[in-house]
C-alpha cells in the first residue's frame, strides 16, 4: 500500500512524464493538430501559386527592341520559344529595360541593338545585350546560359538565309533587389511557419494552464521550474518538427523548388530556429496572463519580425534603425542562414555565426521564462 | 506533534486585507474543519498553507517545515483538493492518476499500480478509460480525491470537497474522510455547510479573514450562546433562580433556559422545579445547530 517517494530523484525522470501529457494534449485537440499539420502545407502551396508557381522553370524578363526588323522579331519569338523566358513587357527604349530589372521586377533585359537586322544582312558582325540582376549570382548564370543556348539557335538559322556572320552577347551588370521567385521566396516562407505556428503554439501552454486552473493542481508537486519548461519545450518540438519537413517537401514536390543547399544543413538550421521560437513563445507564455494575451503577444512578435527581418525587404536597404531593429530579430538570422544553405549553397560552417545567435536567443529566452515563471497560483 | 502551524498569517491583495493575522494550529491526526461563508478567506488560507501563494506576512510550518522555504520538502507531506477541479480534462482518468504518480517520482510499474489501488478504492475503476472531462460531477470530485492521495501524503487539505455534490454523494464522501482520518491522516477541510462541520474534531470560524471562534464544535456552540440551552416543558410558570441560570424565555409553551452546563444542571433544574410545585414534563438539552451558533458569533 505505501508507495514508495524516491528521494532526490533524478530531474530528467520528472521531464518524462510532463513531456508525455504535453504530447497527448495536443494530439487530442483536433484545432492543434490542423494547424500544425495543414498551415505549412496551405502557406506553401499559397505561396508556389501566388509569387511563381508551376511556371517555375520560366524566368521574367524584359526585352528592349530598338532595331523594330525582321531579325529582331525572330529573335523574340524564339525567346518565347525556347520556354526558359516569360517575356513581361517589351520597351523602345534602353532605359526601360534597365529599369525594370533595376527595381526587380524581372531578372534580365534583354536589348537588341538598333541595327541588328541590317547587321544581319550586310554578314556583319552584331551583338545582343543582356541586362541582368548580378545580385543574384545563380539566376545570372543561369540567365546568361540560356541566351547563349537561345543565340546560339538563332544564329543557326540566320546563317542558312544571310549567309556567315557572327552574334556577340554583352552582358551588362545591375544590382537590384531580389526577384520575387519561389525560391527566393522559400527562406520567407520557412521563417513564417517556424516561427507563427511554434511561438503561438506553445504561447498559450503555460497560461491555458493557468487559465483553466489545471495549474492548481500540477504545481502541488515536486516539479521545478526547469521541469516545467523543458518539458514543454520538448514535447512542442517534437510535435513542431515536422512543420519544418512538411514546408521543404511540399515546396519540393510541388513547385519543383530547386534548393541548393544539403538536405541535413537546411534542417539543422531549421531546428536551430525552430526552437528559438519555441522558447520566445515560452517566454510570451510566461507573462501573459491568459491566452488571448498570449496570442496577441505572438502575433504581434510575428509582423515585428516579418517587417524588420528581410522577410519583405531586405534588410540592406532598409534605414540604419531599422536596421539595427532587424539585429534584434531572430528571424533575420535564419533568413539570412537558411538563404545562404538554400539558394546559395554555403555549408553550415559558413553561418555559424547566425547559427550562435540564433542559440543565444533560445537560452536568453529560456532563462527570462524560468526566471520569471513562478509556481504560485492568483 | 502539530500538523500545521500558522503565525499570524496575513494575505493582502492590494488594499483588501483577505486572511488577517491567522495564528492555526492543527494536531496531527486531527480531522480539522475551516468554516465560514464565501470570501471568508478560507481558500486563500489553505493556498497559503500548501504554498500555492506567499504570505504577505506571517510563517506557515507543515510537520515542522516551513512550507514558504522548504515548499518541495513540504510538498511530500500534503495532499491538496482545490475548491474548482484542477485536472486534464482531456487525459483519461487512469492517465491523470498515473502523471501525477509518475510527477511524484514513482516509476511507471509503481504509478500504475497506485493508480489501480487508488481508482478500485474511489470506485473509479470501471471509468478508468473515460476522459476526466466527459465525467460527472461526482465522479471528478472522486478523481480528484484519488489524485490527491498518489504520494501517501500525512496532511490531507480538501477546499470544499462537496460543493455541488448531491446529499447522498456528500455522506459518502464523509465516509471516505473519516476513513482517511482514521487511517492517520491529518485532514484539514472547508466548507460552508455547517451540518458537515459537526463531522470535525475541531472547528475554526472564518469571518472577513480572521478566526472569530476556534474549538470542538459542542465549545463553539456554548461560546456562542453563552451556555447551554435547556428546553423545558412544565405545566404553570417556570422560575429559576440561581447564579448558573443566565436567563429564561417563553417560546412556544416551552420554556428554554440557559445554563453554564447541561449535563450538571438538568437534574438541578428537576429538582428546583418540582420544589416549587411546578409539574415537570420534559427536561432536556436542547441542539443548537452550528449555523444558528456562527449566526451569533457574527452578529456580534
Amino acid at each position: 500500500m505505501q508507495p514508495v517517494i524516491q528521494e532526490g530523484v533524478k530531474r530528467g525522470f520528472r521531464i518524462i512524464p510532463i513531456v508525455e501529457k504535453e504530447v497527448k494534449q495536443l494530439i487530442r485537440d483536433p484545432k492543434t493538430v490542423l494547424m500544425v499539420l495543414a498551415m505549412p502545407v496551405l502557406i506553401t502551396i499559397m505561396f508556389g501559386y501566388g509569387y511563381g508557381g508551376k511556371e517555375v522553370g520560366q524566368f521574367p524578363i524584359t526585352v528592349v527592341n530598338l532595331d523594330h526588323g525582321e531579325g529582331s522579331y525572330k529573335f523574340i519569338d524564339d525567346l518565347k520559344n525556347s520556354r526558359m523566358f516569360k517575356i513581361e513587357a517589351i520597351y523602345n527604349t534602353r532605359g526601360e529595360g534597365f529599369a525594370s530589372v533595376y527595381r526587380g521586377e524581372v531578372y534580365s533585359s534583354v536589348v537588341i541593338p538598333p541595327t541588328f537586322t541590317e547587321d544581319l544582312m550586310m554578314g556583319r558582325v552584331t551583338r545582343i545585350e543582356v541586362i541582368y540582376d548580378a545580385s543574384n549570382p545563380q539566376m545570372a548564370k543561369i540567365i546568361m546560359q540560356a541566351v547563349g543556348v537561345v543565340t546560339q539557335l538563332y544564329q543557326e538559322w540566320a546563317a542558312e538565309r544571310f549567309g556567315t556572320f557572327a552574334i556577340k552577347p554583352v552582358f551588362y551588370t545591375v544590382y537590384g533587389p531580389s526577384v520575387s521567385k519561389v525560391e527566393n521566396f522559400m527562406p520567407g516562407v520557412m521563417a513564417m511557419i517556424l516561427q507563427m505556428v511554434p511561438t503561438s503554439l506553445i504561447s498559450v501552454s503555460v497560461c491555458r494552464e493557468r487559465e483553466r486552473g489545471t495549474f492548481e493542481q500540477f504545481i502541488m508537486t515536486p516539479i521545478t521550474v526547469f521541469d516545467v519548461i523543458m518539458g514543454k519545450l520538448v514535447a512542442y518540438f517534437g510535435a513542431t518538427i515536422s512543420d519544418a519537413a512538411l514546408t521543404l517537401v511540399t515546396a519540393m514536390l510541388l513547385f519543383d523548388v530547386r534548393l541548393r543547399g544539403s538536405f541535413f544543413d537546411m534542417v539543422v538550421v531549421s531546428t536551430v530556429f525552430l526552437l528559438t521560437s519555441l522558447s520566445m513563445g515560452l517566454f510570451i507564455s510566461v507573462f501573459s496572463k491568459n491566452q488571448l494575451q498570449a496570442y496577441q503577444a505572438s502575433i504581434f512578435s510575428f509582423i515585428l519580425a516579418t517587417l524588420f527581418s528581410g522577410f519583405l525587404y531586405p534588410v540592406d536597404v532598409l534605414s540604419p534603425f531599422a536596421q539595427t531593429v532587424a539585429g534584434l530579430i531572430p528571424m533575420y538570422y535564419f533568413i539570412e542562414a537558411f538563404r545562404a544553405v538554400s539558394l546559395k549553397g554555403w555549408t553550415l560552417d559558413m553561418v555559424t555565426y547566425e547559427l550562435a545567435v540564433m542559440m543565444l536567443f533560445t537560452v536568453a529566452f529560456l532563462a527570462m521564462a524560468m526566471k520569471f515563471l513562478k509556481l504560485e497560483v492568483g | 506533534m502539530l500538523a500545521i502551524e500558522t503565525v499570524e498569517l496575513t494575505k493582502a491583495f492590494g488594499d483588501f486585507v483577505a486572511v488577517n493575522g491567522i495564528n492555526l494550529k492543527v494536531k496531527a491526526g486531527e480531522n480539522f474543519g475551516l468554516l465560514g461563508p464565501n470570501g471568508a478567506g478560507k481558500t486563500t488560507t489553505i493556498r497559503m498553507i500548501a504554498g500555492l501563494i506567499k504570505p504577505s506576512r506571517g510563517s506557515v510550518r507543515v510537520f515542522g517545515i516551513d512550507v514558504t522555504r522548504e515548499r518541495r520538502e513540504a510538498l511530500k507531506l500534503i495532499g491538496y483538493m482545490p475548491q474548482k477541479f484542477s485536472l486534464y480534462e482531456d487525459l483519461t482518468v487512469e492517465e491523470n492518476v498515473i502523471l501525477y504518480a509518475r510527477l511524484f517520482g514513482l516509476s511507471r510499474a509503481e504509478a500504475k499500480e497506485r493508480a489501480r489501488e487508488l481508482l478500485k478504492r474511489f470506485l473509479l475503476w470501471e471509468f478508468r478509460n473515460r476522459l476526466a472531462g466527459k465525467l460527472s460531477g461526482g465522479m471528478k470530485q472522486r478523481l480528484a480525491l484519488s489524485v490527491s492521495l498518489v504520494h501517501d501524503p500525512r496532511l490531507l487539505m480538501l477546499d470544499e470537497p462537496t460543493a455541488g455534490v448531491d446529499p447522498p454523494l456528500r455522506r459518502k464522501f464523509w465516509e471516505f474522510f473519516r476513513e482517511l482520518n482514521k487511517e492517520g491522516k491529518t485532514i484539514l477541510i472547508t466548507t460552508h455547510y455547517m451540518d458537515e462541520a459537526e463531522n470535525c474534531n475541531r472547528l475554526a470560524l472564518m469571518s472577513r479573514g480572521r478566526i472569530i471562534a476556534e474549538g470542538t464544535p459542542r465549545e463553539i456552540k456554548r461560546r456562542a450562546i453563552g451556555g447551554d440551552l435547556v428546553e423545558i416543558i412544565a405545566e404553570g410558570h417556570v422560575r429559576l433562580r440561581a447564579e448558573w441560570v443566565k436567563s429564561v424565555e417563553k417560546r412556544d409553551g416551552r420554556f428554554l433556559a440557559l445554563v453554564d452546563d447541561a449535563a450538571v444542571r438538568i437534574p438541578q433544574i428537576i429538582r428546583e422545579l418540582e420544589g416549587q410545585g411546578v409539574k415537570v414534563i420534559s427536561v432536556a438539552p436542547m441542539f443548537v445547530s452550528l449555523e444558528e451558533a456562527f449566526i451569533r458569533f457574527l452578529g456580534d
